[in-house]
């Protein structure tokens, strides 16, 4: 793998838009998707930019992941493949919620092209809002650095950080490089291209950037490891999975903002869930000595694993969204790891995998059936 | 009145093969759990794996899903994606500890009368075993 360093003197972001101006200038891009700071300066938001001028204030590593990216680019092709050569700029979680959902038809993959940069984390949306300045500071300490405190407990245990198992076109290494440099790296065939359009060449040798990723992968790993095992014990039997979605009060944030989740009508809010008379109520209460309202918080949350947790590619929107703290996240990566370990998948790694519940071997899983 | 225990079970039976064969045990008066509350589908992998949760959550003490044998289905492949989805959710539920063994999935044919009432008996007597859905005493869950 080669790639060539570029000068960050002005941040992550100001080196970036550089590139992107240069693959806007090539004629090889047409319009670019990349996060942008909102004017009051709080929030950021997915920006699809023609103008070549307004590059200039984009921001393709927010510390903050407000909109999952996946969504953005889901609107853009609702109604099919896009004409124009779009290049979008995202965290690699983003990049591989879009290969799930392209999976699902949700979003069209032809004349799109992925950058993705190695992410060090997000900060929580709630806190950023509260103080950008000193929030911005700190974010900045720690791409400097690789760790520091305010880091989605999702972020601190990612171990698809980087371009690994992560089908993107161009990637920007940020880990271990000097201070004030990064690498981009054209990662397909179409993104070397892509760069030696725009007259970057690529011919430095990157060995010293994969090292520090594996090392950095190593940490996170470790501290994945870690929470799963914690899980086991505090996520196992009904009781410890009441307490855990105990504060949940079915305000079904999690389902909207994740990026995986596309149906119009979700079985959740269907109208099975309001159906029961007032005498059902009275009945199940009298059987269980009192019943919980809102209702049918456990069905929801298992029932989203089972939908999800195959294709769950761990971004943490859903507990960014949650209004009361409750860790969906970590309990969906927990879970998550198992079934995907099952089926031996790795959720937005290829178009070319499918998604194991879409697909069947005829001889197989004879421990679940009855002889 | 002695509280012998009747497990509640859930049936969810496809069209073709396992519905038609809980008809064909009772035209030919083989025994079937009194307590089996039968759900018709048109085919086994129409049953989304959350109905059977659901059923599981609001106090079912065991639930089966029930269709052609492999190979066999109406619509081709229908019984392969429902064994899918079946593992699937029995893997969550260990994954969580919950009880994966109060579900239970089963190849039946139109032909299987015999088959259906030895499998639904078989069932309700393990379940039996197994006891009540504790779910049904637990306020805060559902």
């Amino acid at each position: 793998m080669t790639g060539a360093t570029i000068q960050a003197k002005n941040g992550v972001n100001g080196a970036v838009s550089a590139v992107l101006k240069s693959l806007k200038d090539s004629g090889c891009v047409d319009a670019v998707l990349v996060p942008t700071r909102v004017k009051s300066g709080e929030t950021f938001v997915y920006l699809l930019i023609r103008n070549p001028k307004m590059l200039d204030s984009c921001a393709p590593l927010p510390p903050v992941m407000p909109v999952q990216g996946a969504r953005a680019l889901q609107s853009l092709t609702r109604h099919g493949k896009v004409e124009q050569t779009v290049l979008c700029v995202m965290r690699p979680c983003e990049v591989r919620a879009s290969i799930e959902l392209a999976k699902r038809r949700q979003v069209d993959l032809e004349n799109v092209l992925f950058m993705s940069l190695d992410c060090p984390g997000a900060l929580r949306t709630r806190d950023y809002v509260n103080d950008p300045e000193a929030l911005d500071k700190r974010y900045q300490g720690i791409l400097n650095n690789w760790e520091g405190d305010g880091l989605r407990p999702t972020c601190e245990t990612c171990v698809h950080f980087s371009c690994e198992d992560v089908p993107v076109d161009l990637h920007v290494g940020l880990v271990g490089t000097k201070e004030e440099e990064a690498v981009i790296i054209g990662v397909s065939k179409r993104g070397e291209e892509l760069l030696d359009k725009a007259g970057i060449e690529c011919s430095e040798d990157v060995s010293a950037w994969q090292v520090e990723v594996e090392k950095a992968r190593d940490k996170k790993a470790g501290n994945r490891s870690k929470v799963v095992s914690e899980l086991k014990d505090k996520a196992a039997g009904m009781d410890n999975l009441g307490l855990l979605f105990a504060d949940c009060i079915n305000c079904h944030n999690c389902m909207r903002v994740c990026p995986i989740c596309y149906c119009r009508q979700c079985f959740f809010d269907s109208s099975d869930q309001v159906r029961l008379r007032a005498e059902d109520y009275f009945a199940k209460a009298q059987a269980r000595g009192g019943i919980r309202f809102p209702g049918d918080m456990m069905q929801f949350h298992l029932g989203r694993i089972y939908h999800m947790g195959l294709s769950c590619v761990g971004c943490g929107a859903c507990e960014d969204g949650c209004p009361m703290d409750v860790p969906v996240s970590q309990v969906f990566a927990f879970a998550g790891d198992e079934v995907q370990k099952t089926f031996d998948y790795v959720p937005g790694r290829s178009t070319d995998e499918p998604i194991p519940t879409l697909t069947y071997e005829e001889d197989e899983l004879h421990e679940y059936e009855d002889a | 009145m002695a509280d012998k225990f009747e497990p509640n079970i859930v049936g969810f039976l496809c069209n073709w093969c396992s519905y038609a064969a809980a008809d064909l045990a009772g035209s030919n008066k083989l025994e079937v759990p009194a307590t089996l509350t039968t759900i018709r589908v048109m085919c086994s992998s129409r049953v989304d794996p959350v109905m059977l949760l659901s059923a599981y959550l609001r106090g079912a003490d065991g639930v089966l899903v029930a269709g052609c044998h492999p190979g066999d289905c109406h619509y081709q492949t229908g019984n392969y994606l429902a064994r899918r989805r079946f593992a699937l959710m029995h893997k969550i539920l260990e994954t969580f500890g919950l009880d994966s063994n109060r579900f239970r999935l089963s190849w039946i044919s139109a032909s299987e009368g015999k088959r259906f009432s030895e499998v639904t008996n078989e069932f309700a007597e393990h379940i039996t075993k197994l006891g009540p859905n504790p779910l049904r005493k637990m306020p805060f869950i559902e």
